[in-house]
């Protein structure tokens, strides 16, 4: 198991876990709000 | 003359005061002008977009039989774009003789939100990852060893950072003014000249 952790941990895996929750949440935000032009005013 | 990254930022700061001292006898509205462009609700060519690509969708929709999955992606789409179209037009977007919507870049607070706000916003995301990134580094060379904890990373500490990054102009101001941001100019090497 802590190798495992350890593998979890390298760069790489972790760029990868990184990059995908952000595109995940770029896409979440276009999905609920879409076509942004402009710094929405609430 | 000895170029270093101290002098250079001190030359662009005294010019910059400069210039604008050298101004203030005269200074106008620096709001630029948009003569050439209209408000996008105002703006003819702007409706007549909206129509057309409404139109065009349902004469799309028109092939096909009502309900089944292309008839609603269709629908859905002519939603949005009502919605895109109302949306442009509720804010204070101006738009081009050909309907189009323009971003003013030019920094004036009337159209911050199309420029300045989220400018603003990527230097301070961008800004954070590498403050936040630069003192993993920094907390890696004080570690036994230092090539191992870039590689394998040691991710309560890192995750520890990551949170207390959102000072980072803070910091970074700090830094400056204490000469810790900077290297010295006998740790950069230089090519032989």
């Amino acid at each position: 198991m802590s190798y495992f952790l350890k593998y979890l941990s390298t760069a790489p895996v972790l760029l990868t876990v990184w990059l995908s929750i952000t595109s995940g949440f770029i896409m979440f935000i276009n999905f609920v709000y879409p076509d942004p032009l402009t710094f929405p005013s609430f | 003359m000895k170029f270093n990254l101290r002098n250079i930022f001190s030359t662009i700061l005294t010019i910059t005061l400069l210039s604008v001292s050298s101004l203030t006898g005269k200074v106008e509205s620096a709001n630029a002008v948009f003569d050439n462009l209209t408000p996008c609700k105002d703006s003819t060519a702007f409706q007549k977009r909206l129509t057309t690509s409404v139109k065009k969708l349902e004469n799309r929709l028109k092939l096909y039989t009502p309900n089944s999955k292309e008839a609603d992606f269709l629908v859905k789409e002519i939603e949005s774009t009502k919605t895109r179209f109302e949306r442009y037009q509720s804010s204070n977007l101006l738009c081009g003789k050909e309907g189009l919507p323009r971003i003013i870049a030019s920094g004036q607070w009337d159209h911050a939100n199309e420029f300045v706000i989220p400018g603003i916003l990527f230097i301070y995301i961008t800004g954070w990852i590498g403050w936040v990134g630069r003192k993993y580094v920094q907390y890696a060379a004080t570690t036994e060893n230092p090539f191992e904890n870039e590689i394998i990373i040691n991710v309560p500490i890192a995750i520890s950072i990551i949170n207390s990054g959102f000072l980072w102009p803070v910091n970074a101001w700090k830094e400056f003014i204490s000469g810790d941001l900077l290297a010295s100019d006998d740790n950069v090497t230089v090519s032989p000249r």
